[in-house]
């Protein structure tokens, strides 16, 4: 198991000191040390109140002592005592969290964090944190709303935290159903020279659109997921005639399985975008309604400026699945660059309501208003979008 | 190599993107189409071919500069490079002192300044000097700056996979791609008429008839914002810049990103489409007084008052602002010329503004 709660995986997030590898249960205690020793530096504001009340200096005192000599029972009980007593104590309810977590109370450290982050809204660590405790709890969309926070605010800035938090984020995304973005996460470990297997299993359940947990996989279907993710790992790592002989077999083997050939397809678009339109195909012969498949379809020509080719894909796309915003997106596109605008635009509406943060919808609706004369529009899309790009900038190389 | 690969609904869409556009290439039989166009369209085919669009990409035997240079030379680090020519062909050479490496030069991409993509071993390469009449003479190309090569075989250039050879030679010559594959047997150097005008063959071939049913969709006849988008399959979209995140001063090249990002840019008003400044089929025009009826189209006490007494643009077009310094010469300040950052070539800020002394660049 990778990354599981078992192996107290944000522990050694934050110390810096595990391999991704199973932890045995008495490493944990060993590397606590080290870990609540780091915390300090990484904690961006731990300061007590002001006025503490009677008895509390002595007990705070106390949690500490016990936490630096590792008793982690009784400073977990010191420090619950000590935050009781001065609630605004915002250290004590970081430490209080931190070791109920490590001691694998996910549903108590969830709450001391809460608190914490109340008192400390920007502290990223305890973001992520509190999304893996809610990940452990199963409150899954909390969990993936707080780790993306966390990795917003740069919860991520050590490798080891970085592989930690968007492996969970990977998982989040597939069992949201959010492939492309799962698929974002895990190309993260594209280059680990020592890829765990459930990853590359999990990474398998992305690719084929499987929207659950490698914990809750079959057994019998471990060698599927196990090999489509092999053959989308080795395409993210560069190593192309590897993952065409991957995926040649996985096709051999699993000729009927839905979204193998769209996950090549996906992949290959990258690099080229005409042999991704063979394998879609390929995917429709499979699968005949799959409307990834066809939403691809259609964004290959929407962006060769090809949007007649594109529209009876977005069609059948949006026919299918209208709750896809993918398809939504699509199929606005193609209606508004193929002179229906008015419709165009409603769709790309409908679309920017499900995914407001998403740059390609505002860059849709740019240009969709822009077209239909809709300047002041067009504008703010405009705008938006460059506010949207502005913080990950590259300059234009080459012509 | 660490790869990123592009997404529907993800900015990681990225770099790779932008390389997909190709513009549209005529189909059907190989013929020269220009050479029957003249017949009917005789003004733009006779002066379309001195176009630096015409001239995007040079065969050796019609690459005037290299002729005016028969030897150019630099250094770069531990290595030197020449591009020599003699009669018809040039040879491009790098060498680390001890060793040399010389490659004929097949393929020249650009009019005034030029780069060359050289093939050596079945591989592709941007070379890694360039030709710039800012300097008469030899510099990295534009973007290699920063290249660090370790080997002589490393100092040729920059290797080019297919993807981005079809999008060079997409952009530079006509006819070079077909259905998604690299056609260089029917390549043709520069932008020709099919290059823009798709189906131009079956139009030649239906016009002899007589039915002229078949013509090409008129290009003038799109918005602002389409012909923006049309050009910018090689000129590059505000789209493809934005999702890229390429910003700076470089993104000056990228005209129709700049345009859009003006506050005046509005899709749907022709008065500001590329074509209402400029004739693709005429040489570029650099007098910039000779822009100033563009601008005064919306910007003059008249234009105003008649897009005004008209309903249906008076909101969308509402009392575009008069310059209160003159009425003449506007690209002069609203358009200044900026150059790249490695200092070698210049263009002109499509992004219309009011520029205000020692402001950043706006990105």
């Amino acid at each position: 198991m990778l990354y599981s709660v078992m192996d107290a995986p944000f522990m050694g997030m934050i110390a810096g000191t595990a391999d991704g590898k199973r932890w045995s249960s008495n490493r944990v205690a060993g590397i606590l040390v080290a870990l609540l020793l780091l915390i300090f530096s990484l904690t961006p504001s731990l300061a007590t109140a002001q006025s503490t009340p009677a008895g509390f200096e002595e007990l705070a005192a106390d949690a500490t002592s016990a936490r630096e000599q590792n008793d982690v029972s009784r400073a977990i009980e010191l420090y619950g005592r000590a935050v009781q007593s001065n609630p605004k104590w915002a250290d004590g309810w970081w430490f209080l969290g931190s070791l109920q977590y490590g001691n694998g109370a996910y549903a108590a450290a969830r709450d001391a964090l809460s608190q914490y982050i109340d008192l400390t809204p920007s502290a990223a660590p305890a973001l992520a944190m509190r999304g893996l405790c809610e990940f452990e709890t199963g409150e899954f969309a909390d969990s993936l709303k707080d780790i993306q926070r966390g990795l917003s605010m740069g919860a991520a800035n050590q490798p080891r935290n970085g592989k930690i938090l968007r492996y969970h984020e990977a998982l989040l995304l597939t069992r949201a159903g959010r492939f492309e973005e799962a698929l974002r996460s895990f190309a993260f470990f594209a280059h680990d020279p020592d890829p765990n297997p459930e990853l590359v299993t999990a990474l398998g359940l992305a690719g084929l659109r499987v929207p659950i947990l490698p914990k809750d996989l079959r057994p019998d279907r471990q060698d599927l997921y196990a090999s489509a993710g092999k053959a989308a790992l080795d395409y993210m790592k560069g190593d192309d005639a590897a993952a065409r002989a991957d995926f040649q077999l996985l096709f051999e083997r699993f000729p009927t399985t839905p979204n193998a050939h769209y996950l090549y397809g996906y992949l290959l678009y990258a690099t080229d975008p005409d042999a991704a339109v063979v394998e879609l195909k390929r995917e429709l012969e499979v699968n005949p309604s799959n409307p990834a498949a066809e939403v691809m379809l259609a964004w290959i020509p929407l962006m060769q400026n090809h949007a007649a080719e594109a529209l009876p894909y977005a069609q059948k796309a949006v026919a299918e699945d209208p709750k896809l915003p993918s398809a939504q997106l699509v199929i606005g596109r193609a209606l508004s660059e193929t002179g229906d605008p008015k419709d165009g635009i409603e769709h790309l509406e409908k679309t920017e309501l499900l995914q407001p943060d998403d740059l390609e919808v505002h860059l849709a609706l740019a240009r969709a208003y822009s077209a239909a004369g809709r300047k002041e529009d067009a504008r703010r899309e405009r705008l938006l979008c460059l506010e949207m790009t502005k913080n990950e900038t590259t300059l234009a190389l080459h012509p | 190599m660490r790869r990123h690969w592009p997404f529907i609904l993800s900015p990681l869409l990225a770099v790779l993107i932008s390389a997909a556009a190709v513009p549209a290439l005529g189909q059907g039989p190989q013929i020269k189409p220009e050479a029957a166009c003249v017949s009917c369209h005789r003004a733009q085919s006779e002066t379309q071919p001195r176009t630096p669009m015409a001239r995007a990409l040079q065969l050796p035997d019609t690459n005037p500069t290299l002729k005016d240079h028969p030897k150019l030379a630099t250094r770069k680090g531990a290595y030197s490079y020449t591009v020599e020519t003699r009669g018809d062909e040039s040879t491009y050479s790098v060498t680390d002192g001890t060793r040399t490496i010389s490659i004929p030069i097949h393929w020249n991409f650009g009019e005034g300044a030029q780069t060359w993509m050289l093939e050596r071993d079945g591989h592709r390469y941007e070379s890694t000097v360039s030709f710039y009449p800012s300097i008469n003479g030899l510099d990295f190309t534009t973007g290699d700056e920063d290249l660090k090569p370790q080997t002589l075989e490393d100092a040729i250039g920059r290797e080019i996979a297919m993807r981005e050879t079809k999008v060079c030679f997409g952009c530079h010559a006509t006819n070079a791609v077909s259905n998604g594959k690299m056609k260089f047997e029917s390549l043709r150097p520069g932008v020709k008429c099919e290059h823009c005008h798709s189906g131009t063959s079956s139009h030649l071939s239906d016009a002899v008839s007589g039915d002229f049913s078949s013509a090409p969709a008129s290009l003038r006849k799109l918005s602002a914002e389409d012909i923006s988008n049309f050009c910018g399959q090689c000129h590059r979209t505000w789209e493809t810049v934005v999702r890229n995140h390429w910003r700076g001063e470089a993104t000056v090249r990228f005209q129709p990103y700049r345009l859009a990002n003006s506050r005046c840019f509005d899709g749907a008003d022709a008065r500001i489409s590329c074509i209402a400044c400029h004739d693709p089929h005429q040489d570029i025009v650099r007098d910039d007084k000779s822009y100033d009826k563009n601008c005064l189209a919306c910007h003059s006490a008249e234009s105003s008052a008649s897009t005004a007494a008209t309903p249906a643009s008076a909101t969308a077009h509402a009392h575009p602002k008069i310059c209160p310094v003159a009425k003449n010469d506007c690209v002069s300040c609203h358009m200044p010329k900026v150059k790249l950052p490695n200092g070698l070539m210049t263009f002109t800020d499509h992004q219309i503004r009011v520029v205000k002394a020692g402001e950043p660049f706006p990105n």
